[in-house]
């Protein structure tokens, strides 16, 4: 699952070559490890206002980060934060972005500019929707003109939401630091002051008891590898076939391997059996399971379309109502749900596959409101183009546009998509409701 | 007034073979003795040696120990009877005699450290309904006390020294098997290296042709021996052991055998399970 | 009969859990795998199943009946390839196709003196990868040429080979005092018995159906994991029926004077597999969050002398289980599932046969008369052998493993103190038989 071409125009004379061609010159992303710096240089933070200086703080004195509050000319920004929270009209947009634009060119690989912005609602003023919904066209745009594996990304308050609330801090933390190294162009909101930051950045899901359905090979797995690193306990299911490589994993990540059938009736049942017996509780659930069975809609056959909503969505809300209804999932509880890209805008041949990876996000908005009470919520990754053992199946050309079809002009890798299934697993994304976050370089398609 | 011919150790087979194939072939042109020498073969001071009494326990199946199996002690003492049979008063030629018949009373245990006097004779001349039987008597003693006595029946056939007699004897009827044995075409040389019976007819098939055998055939007191040794450690320290040898196993083969309990002892029998005819019959029985 | 001797007061050992790999057939999807890969893969599956990554289990124990001599410490190499603690102890065991029970019952054994707080026991065997040595003339040549010294003596050693000498000899499942294959004594038992060819297809059509419902219901979701991309046993035929069975012909009983009923269908074939299974002393298990299953209550070995043409080679467990209740003041009727290894499904039958039998009670239990008769709807509820396959040191694991399950399953079903009980039975070669009770914690 190598990106050959990633490779050639990374390296010597065809690395020239490329660039005379104007080739697409993707850069290699620069991934998290434990440990790792959360930026390398100053981090300019831009914007005026309280709520500015409240980030500015955040970043300088919780973080220990180098931060400037101007651009001082000659210095290398690793990371910029546009603080917009307090725009009341489109005018006020064109000091801070045109600062920002002074140093875009010096903004190292895998630099980062995350925007922190208010959502535009119809209560809103026109002139303060204007603003605000301004920043989403901005930002977008912005980050379609970064390069060297640099992201854009955005986090948007709900009205009543302080910058300070804990799921604004977690989101700017994440996009901020390489765990979000493949998200690019989002505008991730944030709906409540809900949620806490953990003792430990390095451990945020210490003591949480998480299930990972699909946990046998590609992005389960990793997201097993991940909850794990990041402290939590991990149950690793999937279908008893796939039961050769679930012990690996499970080994792999110290946590205990559950052979099931999601589609199971009894699924819910058994996995909070299982995590309630041996683990004493059950936190996290990441419903990772799903299959592909690809026809056009003219040649689609029942048993294509069935199984595919059977396990993609169907088996999810089954789920889902059992550990609702169990009384045992109260604590904080966080379900991860994974969609797709193609579920947002489409894809020929997957009618079957988008409108189950539709229905997920939006069971994940509907499932959110249920959870609230407990502190819980429910959110969902939509994947662009992973390279997996699935994405290694596309025939060879097709995979390689596929790989350039976005603005970081590859595919990601299947830890981003873990990356951002442990940050909406943990505790900080408890302000987060119901919202689909893509894990996809901005992709060309779709939102 | 029996004659005792003190041998100073136990003869090697084949010398005696050898002779006894010389004196076969005088009898054609002349007329032998009609009875039986009356003479007494005497070895004193006969020892088994340690290895080669583990070759012979690993082939036959017998444990590994120190006590001497009782085919074992008729291998070390059996050449002082063959001895006996290749003199020129000997009536019978010693080529042709078939072993048919062999019963050993194993009195006590026979060690390796013991040393061993070994006595041959041979009696009782008599008639056969194909020939004239003659039985030849070893008997091993240790520090003078008799522990082991085998008569061997052998069968000159053809040979009416003493009138002929009708026997009959029960059909054969083939009881459940209990094992098989799987016997492979070096059966005869793999037994002749531990015997030093190196009869023809054991050894090849084209050897054994010579003889008027299709192929080679098993020694007898190799099946019989292991016959004895899948009796096992329940025959005891002192037994009776008898065996009939009835149609000759032809190499390779296969026989079905029966080896189990009867009464006291055991009784066992080989055959072949296509044909159901027998190839020995036998028994172990304990002495009280 | 005696009065049941107390029960000496030691602590009970439990069963916790167990896992298998699927059961191959011999040239199959295992064909490459040893022995310490298949024992390592089921080891980890249990690992992974409890979580006991890094855990210092008190000991291991296992084996195999066909064994490489470099295998000689097998179980601690697997542990060593395995995810538990490398400062796990191990130790080999064999006892012919009774290695697995035996395993379970001597570690059971150290739980209840409390040498041990937690243990796995499993076996494995290869019919695929089964040992070949080279013949015993060539063996010792070779041994003669390593101890030579000077090149004469070398000369000497290397002149003893004979080309033949350089044919490999395989193992044979044939009894090494009777030659007779396992099939071919227990067509002599079959014969005795009068046991049909019609009943032997009954007992494997049941074997086969109820292990392939028992997969269907998701039973062995938590006690078989995949291995070398096999997901159920091989030789699992659901869709096996008595006509099929009928068609088949006879493989062994060949030769004797009454119609040989025993076939491919009604009798284990050659199989490749491993099994482990977890036990533990009810603090341990609580310590580690796991549920007792079922406790091993008193197990009983027995031989039969087979060679003499005494008892079937493959009836030991007739005399070992009357002994084994009578020491616990048991019948047959105290259980609620018995199960008997179905090496063929005739010795299933010529077992049930012998204690249904008045005059075998009399003369050869020492009974008043018969021994008893067993339900059959208790009879391998799961399926066994026949359908299963049989590599030979793991059918222990596997019983134990799967009615242990079904006991608990059973007993928090009935939601009653009432005990639930199940009689484990496996003849082996040699005229072993190993007999088990466990009952439901």
């Amino acid at each position: 699952m190598t990106d050959t071409y990633l490779n050639l125009v990374n390296s010597g004379f065809t690395k020239k070559l490329a660039k005379q061609l104007g080739l697409p010159q993707p850069a290699p992303l620069k991934r998290y490890t434990p440990g790792q710096p959360l930026a390398e240089g100053a981090v300019l933070v831009l914007g005026r206002g309280s709520e500015s200086d409240a980030l500015s703080g955040l970043l300088s004195t919780d973080w220990n980060l180098d931060v400037h509050r101007h651009a001082t000319p000659g210095t290398r920004y690793s990371a910029v934060v546009l603080a917009l929270t307090e725009l009341t009209h489109p005018d006020q947009l064109s000091e801070p972005v045109l600062e920002i634009g002074t140093v875009l060119k010096s903004l190292p690989g895998g630099g980062r500019v995350v925007t922190v912005s208010r959502a535009a609602v119809a209560d809103d003023a026109p002139a303060v929707a204007a603003a605000r919904q301004g920043v989403d066209g901005l930002l977008r745009s912005l980050a379609k003109e970064l390069r060297g594996g640099a992201t854009g990304n955005g986090v948007v308050l709900a009205n009543d939401v302080p910058v300070t609330a804990p799921s604004v801090v977690g989101a700017l933390r994440f996009f901020l630091s390489t765990k979000s190294a493949f998200v690019d162009g989002q505008l991730l909101a944030v709906d409540s002051t809900a949620g806490s930051l953990p003792e430990d950045w390095d451990t945020p899901l210490a003591g949480r008891v998480a299930v990972v359905t699909g946990a046998a090979r590609g992005i389960g797995a990793s997201i097993a590898d991940t909850l794990a690193r990041d402290g939590a306990t991990v149950i690793a299911v999937d279908v008893p076939a796939a039961g050769e490589q679930l012990v690996a994993v499970a080994n792999r990540v110290r946590g205990t391997a559950l052979q099931l059938d999601v589609t199971a009736d009894d699924a819910g049942a058994r996995i909070l059996e299982h995590a309630l017996q041996r683990h004493g509780r059950l936190d996290i659930v990441v419903h990772n399971a799903g299959i592909t069975r690809d026809k056009l809609l003219a040649n689609m056959t029942p048993e294509k379309w069935d199984s595919v909503l059977a396990v993609n969505i169907a088996s999810q809300l089954r789920i889902n109502e059992a550990l609702l209804t169990s009384g045992d999932f109260t604590d904080d509880p966080r379900i991860v749900s994974l969609a797709s890209t193609s579920g947002i805008a489409g894809n020929r041949g997957q009618t079957n596959y988008a409108a189950s990876k539709g229905g997920v996000i939006g069971m994940v908005r509907a499932t959110a409101p249920l959870l609230e009470a407990f502190g819980g919520t429910a959110n969902a990754v939509a994947p662009g183009f992973i390279e997996t053992e699935m994405t290694a199946r596309i025939p060879a050309v097709t995979r390689q546009v596929a790989r350039r079809l976005n603005s970081l002009q590859q595919g990601g890798q299947p830890v981003d998509v873990a990356e951002t299934v442990a940050f909406l697993s943990s505790p900080a994304a408890g302000g987060i409701l119901g919202r689909v976050l893509r894990v996809c370089g901005q992709n060309m398609v779709g939102q | 007034m029996t004659t005792t011919v003190v041998l100073p150790s136990v003869p090697a087979l084949g010398g005696l073979f050898a002779r006894g194939a010389g004196l076969s072939l005088q009898r054609r042109v002349r007329s032998g003795p009609t009875t039986l020498p009356d003479v007494a073969y005497v070895v004193r001071g006969v020892r088994a040696d340690a290895s080669h009494l583990t070759a012979y326990q690993h082939l036959l199946g017998e444990p590994g120990s120190d006590r001497l199996p009782t085919g074992f002690v008729h291998v070390l003492a059996f050449p002082v009877a063959t001895a006996l049979m290749v003199r020129s008063d000997f009536p019978l030629a010693l080529v042709g005699l078939v072993h048919v018949a062999n019963r050993v009373s194993q009195l006590r245990p026979v060690l390796l450290t013991d040393v061993l006097d070994v006595r041959a004779t041979a009696t009782d001349l008599r008639a056969h309904r194909s020939g004239t039987q003659v039985d030849l008597v070893t008997e091993v003693s240790v520090d003078g006390t008799l522990a082991w006595r085998g008569v061997s029946t052998y069968l000159a056939r053809g040979v009416f020294l003493a009138g002929s007699v009708e026997e009959t004897s029960d059909p054969f009827v083939p009881p459940t098997p209990t094992g098989r044995w799987t016997l492979a075409g070096d059966t005869g040389r793999r037994y002749a290296a531990v015997s030093g019976d190196r009869n023809p007819i054991h050894l090849t098939a084209l050897t054994a042709k010579a003889f008027g055998f299709p192929r080679a055939i098993a020694h007898g007191m190799y099946t019989a021996s292991r016959a004895l040794a899948d009796v096992g450690a329940a025959r005891g320290d002192a037994f009776d052991w008898s065996v009939e040898f009835v149609k000759p196993v032809l190499l390779p083969g296969t026989v079905t055998v029966r080896i189990a309990h009867d009464g006291d002892g055991f009784a066992f029998a080989g055959w072949d399970a296509r044909s159901g005819k027998p190839h020995l019959t036998g028994s172990v029985t304990p002495l009280s | 009969m005696a009065r049941p001797t107390p029960t000496p007061s030691v602590r009970k050992a439990y069963v916790l859990g167990g896992n298998r790999i699927p059961f191959a057939r011999a040239g199959g999807p295992y064909v490459r795998a040893s022995n310490q890969d298949m024992l390592t893969a089921a080891i980890d599956g249990l690992v992974a199943r409890y979580g006991l990554q890094g855990e210092r289990i008190g000991e291991v124990a296992a084996g195999a009946v066909l064994k490489h001599s470099k295998d000689f410490n097998l179980t601690r190499e697997s542990v060593l390839g395995s995810a538990l603690s490398a400062e796990t102890p191990a130790y080999d065991v064999q006892q012919a196709c009774a290695t697995g029970l035996e395993t379970v019952v001597s570690l059971s054994n150290k739980i209840r003196l409390g040498q041990l707080e937690s243990a796995i026991a499993g076996g494995v065997d290869s019919t695929s990868d089964a040992p070949i040595a080279v013949s015993n003339r060539l063996r010792r040549a070779l041994l003669d040429l390593s101890r030579a010294r000077s090149v004469g003596q070398k000369l000497a050693a290397v002149a003893t080979i004979r080309p033949k000498d350089l044919a490999p000899s395989a193992p044979n499942t044939g009894e090494p005092r009777t030659h007779l294959s396992m099939g071919e004594h227990q067509a002599l038992t079959t014969a005795q018995w009068g046991i049909t060819q019609e009943a032997q297809d009954e007992v494997a059509l049941a074997s086969h159906q109820r292990l392939a419902a028992a997969y269907d219901s998701g039973f062995f979701d938590d006690l078989v994991t995949p291995f070398r991309g096999l997901t159920r046993d091989a030789n699992l035929r659901a869709d096996s029926s008595l006509e099929k069975l009928a068609k088949l012909k006879p493989a062994f009983g060949l030769g004797l004077d009454t119609p040989a009923t025993m076939t491919a269908g009604n009798s284990t074939p050659l199989s490749d597999g491993a099994s482990a299974v977890l036990l533990g002393s009810q603090e341990w298990a609580a310590s580690h969050d796991l549920v007792p299953l079922a406790a091993l209550v008193d197990a009983e070995a027995g031989a039969v002398d087979f060679v003499h043409g005494d008892d079937g080679l493959l009836m030991a467990p007739a005399f070992a289980v009357p002994r084994l209740l009578a020491r616990n003041g048991l019948t047959l009727a105290d259980f609620d599932y018995i199960e008997i290894h179905e090496a063929f499904a005739a010795t299933v039958l010529t077992t049930l046969a012998a204690w249904e039998s008045e005059e075998f009670g009399r003369t050869r239990l020492g009974l008043e008369g018969a021994f008893g008769s067993v339900d059959r709807a208790g009879l391998n509820v799961h399926g066994s052998s026949l359908a299963a396959g049989h590599p030979f040191a793991a059918t222990g694991g596997r019983i134990i493993a799967t009615i242990s399950k079904e006991l608990h399953r059973r007993k928090v079903a009935s939601g009653s103190d009432t005990p639930v009980r199940a009689l484990v039975s496996i003849c082996a070669a040699g005229g072993l038989g190993l007999t088990a009770i466990l009952e439901a914690a």
